[in-house]
């Protein structure tokens, strides 16, 4: 009881803040765990998986048919210049976009 | 009795003979005989004619659908023959027109392939809370970003800030109204000259670390930004190659961004502390400028599947901030961010600057921050709601390298309405040596577009 004045404000939201990287930890066990984090095997990705790679990195998934097919030009040359992706990588997530967005 | 027996057989019997035994016919003369014969003769033979002709018929008929089907072949193959000169013939015709360079292209119907002008960008609304002061909504930015492509390697791109604000006169006393802002935050020419280079020029978001490049707005899932990215400029006028590099088929790569720019100046041409001016130098005069900075970045992106990868960078600037020239600016930064699975990230940089001076000597301003990100998706609750929630947490810290210091907390949610439309919250914990940061309740609706 003597040492309770130790709990500063500040000291308890540091614990909060462990507390709470712990749970994450905890939860991210159990996701890895569930997941199994296998090894994939070699071979040349596709343009969704590419999505899925580089893509949901920065943002959640923008979907296909959400632009056209000449405005995913654009956006994919902004993307390439931004997030500094390969060309054939930026080619391909590209060829992916525009295949899937039915206009 | 024995005769009238003998004489009834007898009689029995002839007329059993006359039954049974053919009537003979009338007896028929030899010429008749002969001329029936001869007609019977004759018919036969006709009949034979008959079908004599009746088999000459059907050879001649057979050997006609002999030719026929011989003639349908022979269609047939040179229909063959001709479809495949037509399609030599079209080969030919579109490596011809690929040679031709048309002095006036005409445009094809509907949206052009070879120039295309989109809008994208986000938008933020907040309501704010300070421990000691009232609460308020803020516009808090609205960032359109206009892409503008003319061919396969050639873009233009621009982005503004645009904010509302209450109007205050030159002495800082509050005015009536308010005014709205308008900050470009970068704006470049985009030149892709092979796989592997890319010319960036004009107002750039510098590559030092990784947020100014993807932390804008709605992909920040924490309303504002880190602390110590106040010690860095986030843009500068100048020229940068960038590229990168596949390293086999996995998705791993290096990418590498080297640049020149005006850099950090001096707000009076001197190197004293206080005239040191992140942000202001655009060219323009007056240039209290000497030099300008370089600066680049190099990263290594490691991903072992989609969703679970590793990216470690690290990047510098430097260069001469004062008028003379005499007192350099330098920064170093680490980044690094990790994802373990679609449901769990975390992120942060370490940033290092040194600033020489003409009265303080080399003074340091450094900061750090790690956040990381748990989507509530991964527990596959039975509740939608909660499977769009993604709890937040972010520790930043920065020193001024003059004496002032703030840590921060911040402990948050996202709930993502649409994948591109997300309510915010968050409250952040402040301890600092500037008495008027206080801790702050953020909420904000941010969008995507």
């Amino acid at each position: 009881m003597k040492r309770l004045h130790l709990l500063t404000p500040r000291r308890l939201t540091s614990l909060a803040i462990v507390a709470v990287g712990a749970m994450f930890v905890g939860a991210v066990a159990v996701t890895i765990a569930k997941d199994g984090g296998t090894t994939p095997a070699r071979k040349k990705l596709t343009g969704a998986e590419l999505y899925a790679i580089n893509c949901n990195r920065c943002h959640a998934e923008r979907y296909a048919t959400e632009r056209t097919a000449a405005q995913w030009k654009s956006i994919m040359l902004h993307m390439r210049v931004r997030a500094n992706l390969p060309a054939n990588q930026a080619k391909a997530i590209l060829k992916y976009l525009q295949e899937d967005c039915g206009n | 009795m024995r005769i009238h027996s003998l004489i009834f057989g007898i009689v029995a019997t002839g007329c059993a003979m006359a039954v049974v035994l053919p009537r003979s016919a009338e007896a028929i003369t030899d010429e008749e005989f002969r001329a029936f014969q001869q007609q019977t003769q004759q018919e036969i033979q006709q009949l034979q004619d008959q079908r004599k002709q009746d088999q000459q018929e059907i050879e001649q008929l057979k050997k006609k659908v002999g030719d026929t089907e011989q003639k349908v072949d022979e269609t047939q193959k040179s229909a063959v023959e001709t479809q495949k000169k037509a399609e030599d013939a079209q080969k030919t015709a579109t490596e011809a027109a690929a040679q031709v360079q048309p002095v006036h292209p005409v445009p094809s119907e509907g949206i052009l392939a070879t120039h295309n002008f989109s809008l994208v960008g986000d938008a933020e609304v907040q309501f704010v809370k300070s421990e000691g002061q009232h609460s308020a909504f803020l516009l808090a930015d609205y960032a359109p970003i206009f892409l503008y492509r003319a061919g396969d390697n050639v873009l233009f791109e621009a982005g503004f800030d645009i904010g509302l604000h209450n109007n205050f006169d030159s002495s800082g006393t509050r005015q009536a109204g308010s005014s709205t802002s308008v900050d470009l935050s970068f704006a470049t020419l985009d030149y892709l000259f092979n796989d592997y280079v890319t010319l960036v020029a004009g107002d750039m978001l510098l590559p030092l670390g990784t947020y100014s490049e993807r932390g804008a707005g709605w992909l920040n899932k924490i309303p504002d930004d880190p602390l110590p990215r106040s010690v860095l400029p986030g843009s500068g006028i100048g020229v940068q190659l960038r590229g990168s590099k596949a390293v086999g088929d996995s998705g791993q790569m290096v990418t590498y961004a080297i640049y020149g720019a005006n850099g950090p100046s001096s707000t009076n041409g001197t190197g004293m502390a206080s005239a040191l001016d992140l942000d202001g130098n655009v060219g323009d005069t007056p240039n209290w400028h000497s030099d300008p900075s370089a600066g680049g970045r190099v990263g290594w992106f490691i991903p072992w599947k989609a969703h679970y990868d590793l990216e470690l960078g690290v990047s510098g600037q430097a260069g001469q901030w004062d008028d003379a020239g005499k007192r350099l600016w330098s920064a170093t930064v680490f980044d690094t961010a990790l994802h373990l699975s679609p449901y769990f990230e975390v992120k942060g940089e370490y940033i290092d600057t040194w600033v020489q001076t003409d009265d303080i000597g080399t003074f340091h301003p450094w900061g750090w921050w790690v956040q990381a990100g748990y989507k509530l998706g991964a527990l596959d609750l039975d509740f939608p709601m909660i499977n769009n929630v993604e709890l937040v947490a972010r520790y930043d810290t920065v020193r001024d390298g003059l004496g002032a210091r703030t840590e921060r907390e911040t402990l948050g949610y996202v709930y993502y309405l649409t994948n591109t439309l997300q309510f915010e919250g968050d409250y952040e914990f402040l301890n600092s040596s500037d008495p008027t940061q206080k801790n702050t309740l953020i909420l904000q609706l941010s969008y995507g577009f």
